[in-house]
C-alpha cells in the first residue's frame, strides 16, 4: 500500500491540481456540475489514502509532506475558504476565475484525458528520486507565490495557464517542471512588464496596490512621463520659398535682376557639396539660432496657440492625436508591437506548439507595457527553450524547426 | 501612369482592409473584401485613362501628425474678434489696456513679474525643491546655474564654460595652466568662444526680453540716425579692450587652429574693433589657415566700419574679402550677402548700384534672399530720398517677385521688411502697393514677420494712414473697424488723418462717434486732436439733431479739461476751442452753457472771435433779449475788440431797449473808440 501511494500521490496531487482550478472556472461558469463531482470524487480518495496512510504510520517524511498538502487542499476546499497559507493550487484557482473560454479548456480537457493515461505509465516506472524532485519544484512553487501579492498570478493571462499545461502534458518525464518553468517564465514576463508598468510612476508614494487598482490614473501618468515626441512637421508646410511659377517672376524681373553682377563666385562652386564636418555647434551658433527664432515670435493668438505654447514647454498633457498618444517605443510603430506572427516563422506550423506561441503572441500584442525589443526577446526565449528540450519533444513524436 | 496609380490605390486600400481586419479576421476573411475595393477602384482607372493631365494623387503610406496638430487645427478655427483688444492683453477687464501706452506696460508687467520670479526661484533653488506637479514639469524646477565641479579640472572648466560663468572659467583656465596642466584645444576654443561672444564681460543675465527691449529702442534709433546708432551700439555694446583675457588667453594657447582665429577675429568685430579684426586675419593667413564663412562675413563687417577710408575704397576692400572667399572655396551664404547689403546701407546714393549688383550675384549662384535682403534694398533705396528728386521704383520689382510667397525667418533682420516696405508705400503714395504688402503680410505665416509692438504700430499707422489718404471713405471706416482697436491702438495723429477723410468725404456726423473711440484710446490730453475734433464740428452749420449731438460731444471736451484742472495744473484753454465749444452750445440752443463760456474767456484772458460774438448777438435776438445783447456789447468792449461798434449798432437796430440801456451802450462805444488804438496792437500780437 505504501507503494502504491507512493506511486499516486504525485499523480493524484497533479490530477487534483489540474481539476481544482478546472473546477474553479466551472464553478464560476456554472455549467459543469459533474466535473465538480469528480474533483470530490477525487479528493476523497486523496483523503481516503491519507488516513490510511496514517494508520500505518510510517515516518517517511515525503508522504507525510504530501498527505498533509492533501488534507490542506481538501480542507480548504471542503470549507471554500481562503487561509493564510495559501498555496499554488489556490492561486492558480483564482488565476483561472477569470477565464471565459470554455472551447479552449475543452480542447485543453481533450488532451488531458487522452495523455493521461499515457502519463501514468510513463510515470509508473519513475524513482524515488524524481519524486523528489517533482516535490521540490512543486514546494519551490507554493513558496514562491507565498511571498509575493497574490495579484500577479491573478493577472497571469487563464488562457496561457491553460495552454502552458496543455503543452506541459505533451511532455512525458517532468509535466509539473515542464509546466512550471513555462508558467514561470510567462509570470517572470509579467512581472517585468508591471515593474515597466510601476517604473513609470516611481516617484508616486502612495502605496502601489492602490495605484495599481487604479488603471485609468496610471495610464495617463504614464503617457504623460513620457520624453517629449520629436516634431515631425507636416510634409505640407516646409515648401516655403517653394518653386513658384518661374516663368512669371522671370517675365517680371526686368530691373532688379537683369544687368551686370559682381561676378565674383561660380555657380557651380557654390552649389557643389562640400563634405561637412559634424561638430558640436559654438556658442555662436546656439545665439544665432536664439536671434532666429526670437524674428518671428508674436504674442499668442488665441487660447489654443497658448496651449499649443504650453504642450511644447511641456505644462500640458499632449493631447492625443491618435491611438498611440503617449506611445513612446523608440519610434517603433504600432503594427510591431501588434502583429506579432511574423516571429513565429522558426516554431512549427501546427500543433501544441504552434498553439502555445500563438498564445503567447497574442498575450504580447496585448500588453501595452512592453517594448517591442523585449515582446522579440520573450518569443526568443520560448524558441530557445523549444530548442532546449528537443530530444524530449522527438521522443514524444513532436516536431520542432 | 493611370494603371499605376490605380495599382496603388488598390494597395493601399488592401492594406487599410488589412489593418481593419486583421485582428478579426483570418486570412480567407479578407480576400472578399479586396475585390469589393479593388471593383471599386476600377472606376477611377477608366476615366483616369481618357484624361490625361490629371495629377497623380500620392496617397501617403502613413501620415505623421505633430503632437500639436489637434490644437493647431482647433487654433486656426479662431479668427481675430475685431471689437476686443488682442488675446495677449486679455485679462481681469480693469487691467486691460486700451492705449499703446498701456498696452506697453501691460506686457512689460506681465514679462517682469515672469521674470522676478524665475529669478527669485533660480537664485535660492534650494526653497523650491518640492516636485508640486505630477507628472514632473521640468521647466517649473529651479535651473542650477552653480558650477557642481569643484576641484581644478578640465571638466570643471567646461561645466563653467557651458554655465556662460565667463570670469569663473578665466580663473579655472588660469589655475590649470599654474598647475602645469595643459588645456585640449577644444576646451580653449568654446572658452575662446564664450571670451569673445560676450566681449569678455559677464552675460548680462539671461532674461531674454529686457536684453531684445533694450536693442529695440537702440534700432529704433538706427533707424532715424545711422551715426547715432554707432554711438549708441558703443554705449549699449561691450568694447573690445586691448589685452583682455581673450587676447590673453589667445596668445598663450600652445597651438591654435583655425577656430581660434576666426572666433577672434568675429568677437573683435561684435565688439567694434575692426582693425585687429583685419590684422587678425592677416596673421591668420600669414599661419597658412581658413576662414569660414562667418569670420568672412564678419571681416566684411568689419571693412564697411574702418574709419578712415572713403566709400569706395570700402567697398573696394568687400570686393577684395569676396575675391578671397572664391579663391579659399568658401561657399558665401545668406548672411554674407545680407551683410554687404546691410553694409552698403551707410553709403546712401553710391550704394546703389554695388547694392544690385550684390543681389543679381546671390540670385545667380542660387542663394534665395531672406526679407532682411529686401529690407536692406528698400532701406538703401528709399532712406535718404526726397520726393522732388523723382524715385525708385524698385520696390514693384521687389514687391512683384515676393507676393505669394512664405517665408521663414532667415535673418535677424527678416521682422523688419514689413515697416520698410510700407514706410516706402507711404512716401509713394501708392495704395495699389499698400494693399499688395499688406496681402503679403497676410499670406501664410508671413504675420509673425511684423515685429515687435512699436514696428506693427508703426506699419499699421502708416497702411492706416494712406487708406485716408487715398481709399474712399467707406472703405477706409471698413479698414477703421476691423484694424482697431484688435491690431494696433491708434496714434492721435492717425485719429487727425482720418478726421481730415471725413471731412473730404463730408461724412461729418461720424465724429461723435471718433471723439468718443480716441477718448477710449488714451488720447485726452491731445490738444491738437481735439482742436481738429471741435474745428471740424464748429466750422459749419448742421441740421439740429446733428448739432445736439456735436454740443454734447463739445460739454465732453470741455469736461477733459476742466477735470484735468483738478488733477494737475491748468491745462491752456486754448482760444480757438473756447470759441468752438461756445459756438456749439449756442447752435444746439444750449444758451446757458453757452454764456458759461463767455465767462471762461473772462476768467482765462482769452479774446472771443467776432464771428463768436455775432452768433452770441444772433442767439440773443432769437429769445429777444436786449440785456443780454447789451451783455455781450459789454463783454466785446471789455476785450476793447473792433468789432464792439457794429454789435453796438445791432443792438441799436434789432432790439427795443430802454433809454437807460442806450446811455449804457453810448458809453462802452466811446470807450472802444478811445482804445481803438491799444485794441489794434492787442489784435496784432
Amino acid at each position: 500500500m505504501l507503494t502504491l501511494l507512493l506511486l499516486w500521490s504525485p499523480t493524484i496531487i497533479i490530477k487534483s491540481k489540474r481539476e481544482e482550478f478546472e473546477l474553479e472556472n466551472f464553478k464560476n461558469t456554472q455549467k459543469q456540475c459533474f466535473e465538480s463531482l469528480f474533483y470530490y470524487f477525487a479528493l476523497y480518495f486523496s483523503f481516503f489514502f491519507f488516513s490510511l496512510m496514517l494508520l500505518s504510520r510510517t515516518k517517511n517524511n515525503a508522504q507525510r509532506y504530501f498527505g498533509t498538502n492533501n488534507v490542506i487542499y481538501s480542507k480548504k476546499d471542503e470549507q471554500s475558504a481562503p487561509t493564510p497559507e495559501i498555496s499554488k493550487e489556490t492561486e492558480s484557482q483564482e488565476s483561472v476565475k477569470e477565464n471565459t473560454k470554455k472551447d479552449l479548456l475543452g480542447i485543453i480537457k481533450s488532451m488531458k484525458i487522452e495523455l493521461s493515461t499515457v502519463n501514468v505509465q510513463t510515470t509508473r516506472p519513475s524513482s524515488r528520486r524524481q519524486l523528489k524532485s517533482v516535490e521540490a519544484t512543486i514546494g519551490r512553487l507554493q513558496k514562491a507565490p507565498e511571498g509575493v501579492p497574490k495579484k500577479r498570478t491573478k493577472s497571469l493571462n487563464p488562457e496561457l495557464v491553460a495552454a502552458a499545461s496543455a503543452v506541459a502534458d505533451f511532455l512525458p518525464f517532468d509535466k509539473q517542471t515542464t509546466k512550471s518553468e513555462l508558467l514561470r517564465q510567462l509570470q517572470q514576463h509579467e512581472e517585468v512588464s508591471k515593474a515597466q508598468k510601476d517604473g513609470e510612476r516611481a516617484k508616486i508614494s502612495v502605496s502601489t496596490i492602490i495605484s495599481d487598482m487604479k488603471v485609468a490614473k496610471s495610464a495617463t501618468s504614464r503617457v504623460s512621463t513620457r520624453p517629449v515626441h520629436q516634431i515631425q512637421f507636416d510634409e505640407g508646410t516646409d515648401n516655403y520659398m517653394g518653386q513658384k511659377t518661374d516663368d512669371l517672376k522671370k517675365s517680371l524681373r526686368k530691373n532688379m535682376l537683369k544687368g551686370k553682377r559682381l561676378n565674383i563666385f561660380d555657380l557651380k562652386a557654390v552649389t557643389e557639396e562640400a563634405p561637412e564636418t559634424e561638430t558640436a555647434p559654438s556658442l555662436w551658433e546656439v545665439e544665432f539660432a536664439k536671434q532666429l527664432a526670437a524674428v518671428n515670435e508674436q504674442p499668442l493668438q488665441n487660447g489654443f496657440a497658448e496651449m499649443i505654447q504650453w504642450t511644447k514647454d511641456g505644462k500640458l498633457w499632449e493631447f492625443p492625436i491618435n491611438n498611440e498618444a503617449g506611445f513612446d517605443d523608440d519610434g517603433s510603430e504600432f503594427h510591431e508591437h501588434v502583429f506579432l506572427d511574423k516571429h513565429l516563422k522558426d516554431f512549427p506550423k501546427q500543433g501544441p506548439i504552434r498553439h502555445f506561441m500563438e498564445l503567447v503572441t497574442c498575450g504580447l500584442s496585448k500588453n501595452p507595457y512592453l517594448s517591442v525589443k523585449q515582446k522579440i526577446e520573450h518569443i526568443e526565449w520560448f524558441r530557445n527553450y523549444f530548442n532546449e528540450k528537443q530530444d524530449i519533444l522527438k521522443e514524444s513524436g513532436i516536431q520542432f524547426n | 501612369m493611370a494603371a499605376i496609380a490605380t495599382r496603388r490605390w488598390l494597395r493601399f486600400r488592401c492594406k487599410l482592409c488589412l489593418t481593419l481586419a486583421g485582428q478579426r479576421a483570418g486570412p480567407c476573411g479578407q480576400t472578399p473584401s479586396c475585390r469589393f475595393y479593388s471593383g471599386s477602384a476600377t472606376v477611377p482607372k477608366v476615366e483616369g485613362a481618357n484624361i490625361t493631365g490629371i495629377e497623380e494623387v500620392a496617397i501617403p503610406k502613413k501620415k505623421t501628425w505633430d503632437k500639436v496638430a489637434v490644437l493647431q487645427a482647433l487654433a486656426s478655427t479662431v479668427n481675430r474678434d475685431i471689437t476686443a483688444a488682442p488675446y495677449a492683453f486679455q485679462d481681469d477687464p480693469y487691467l486691460i489696456p486700451t492705449s499703446s501706452v498701456e498696452s506697453r506696460s501691460f506686457l512689460l508687467a506681465k514679462k517682469s513679474g515672469e521674470n522676478a520670479a524665475k529669478f527669485i526661484i533660480n537664485s535660492h533653488p534650494k526653497y523650491f525643491q518640492k516636485d508640486i506637479a505630477e507628472p514632473h514639469i521640468p521647466c517649473l524646477m529651479p535651473e542650477y546655474f552653480e558650477p557642481q565641479i569643484e576641484d581644478i579640472s578640465e571638466a570643471a572648466l567646461r561645466e563653467r564654460i557651458k554655465l556662460k560663468k565667463v570670469k569663473a572659467s578665466v580663473d579655472m583656465f588660469d589655475q590649470l595652466l599654474q598647475a602645469g596642466t595643459t588645456v585640449s584645444l577644444e576646451t580653449s576654443n568654446s572658452l575662446l568662444d564664450l571670451l569673445c561672444y560676450y566681449g569678455d564681460k559677464e552675460p548680462s543675465s539671461d532674461y531674454h526680453f529686457q536684453k531684445s527691449e533694450k536693442s529695440e529702442e537702440l534700432e529704433e534709433a538706427a533707424e532715424e540716425n545711422d551715426e547715432k546708432s554707432k554711438k549708441a551700439d558703443h554705449q549699449f555694446g561691450v568694447t573690445w579692450r586691448a589685452k583682455n583675457n581673450a587676447e590673453r588667453i589667445f596668445a598663450l594657447m600652445p597651438e591654435k587652429n583655425s577656430h581660434s582665429y576666426c572666433t577672434m577675429i568675429r568677437g573683435m568685430v561684435k565688439h567694434r574693433a575692426p582693425v585687429q579684426a583685419l590684422n587678425l586675419y592677416t596673421e591668420l593667413l600669414n599661419n597658412r589657415l581658413r576662414a569660414d564663412v562667418y569670420t568672412f562675413n564678419a571681416l566684411i563687417e568689419a571693412t564697411a566700419l574702418s574709419v578712415n577710408e572713403n566709400m569706395e575704397d570700402k567697398w573696394n576692400n568687400i570686393l577684395e574679402l569676396l575675391k578671397q572667399m572664391a579663391a579659399q572655396k568658401v561657399k558665401p551664404n545668406l548672411q554674407t550677402f545680407n551683410t554687404i547689403l546691410k553694409c552698403l546701407r551707410r553709403f546712401h546714393a553710391f550704394g546703389r548700384l554695388p547694392a544690385l549688383q550684390t543681389f543679381r550675384e546671390m540670385k545667380a549662384i542660387g542663394i534665395e534672399p531672406s526679407l532682411a535682403t529686401y529690407h536692406y534694398i528698400i532701406q538703401l533705396f528709399y532712406h535718404h530720398e526726397n520726393p522732388s528728386k523723382g524715385s525708385s521704383l524698385i520696390i514693384y520689382d521687389i514687391m512683384n517677385e515676393l507676393t505669394g510667397q512664405k517665408f521663414s525667418p532667415k535673418d535677424p533682420d527678416d521682422d523688419m521688411f514689413f515697416q520698410s516696405a510700407m514706410r516706402a508705400c507711404s512716401f509713394l503714395r501708392d495704395l495699389e502697393l499698400a494693399y499688395q504688402v499688406h496681402g503679403l503680410l497676410n499670406t501664410g505665416d508671413n504675420w509673425k514677420f511684423i515685429g515687435p509692438d512699436h514696428r506693427r504700430n508703426f506699419y499699421y499707422s502708416r497702411f492706416f494712414s494712406l487708406l485716408c489718404l487715398m481709399e474712399q471713405i467707406d472703405v477706409t471706416l471698413k479698414w477703421y473697424k476691423d484694424l482697431i482697436p484688435s491690431v494696433f491702438f491708434p496714434h492721435s495723429q492717425t485719429l487727425i488723418d482720418l478726421l481730415q477723410a471725413l471731412d473730404v468725404a463730408n461724412r461729418l456726423e461720424m465724429i461723435p462717434q471718433i471723439w468718443k473711440d480716441s477718448k477710449e484710446y488714451g488720447h485726452i490730453s491731445r490738444n491738437d486732436l481735439k482742436e481738429e475734433v471741435l474745428m471740424l464740428m464748429a466750422r459749419d452749420q448742421h441740421p439740429p439733431e446733428l448739432q445736439v449731438a456735436f454740443a454734447d460731444c463739445a460739454a465732453d471736451i470741455k469736461s477733459t479739461y476742466e477735470s484735468q484742472d483738478a488733477r494737475q495744473i491748468a491745462p491752456e484753454w486754448p482760444a480757438n476751442c473756447l470759441n468752438y465749444i461756445a459756438v456749439l452750445f449756442l447752435r444746439a440752443g444750449r444758451t446757458q452753457e453757452a454764456w458759461k463760456m463767455l465767462g471762461l474767456f473772462k476768467k482765462h484772458n482769452k479774446i472771443p472771435g467776432n464771428e463768436l460774438l455775432n452768433e452770441f448777438m444772433d442767439s440773443a435776438k432769437a429769445s429777444s433779449s436786449p440785456a443780454q445783447a447789451i451783455e455781450i456789447v459789454k463783454l466785446a468792449s471789455a476785450f476793447s475788440l473792433p468789432v464792439c461798434e457794429g454789435l453796438t449798432q445791432r443792438v441799436m437796430a434789432d432790439f427795443a431797449i430802454s433809454q437807460e440801456q442806450k446811455e449804457a451802450l453810448g458809453n462802452l462805444t466811446s470807450l472802444t473808440s478811445d482804445s481803438d488804438s491799444d485794441s489794434d496792437s492787442n489784435e496784432g500780437k
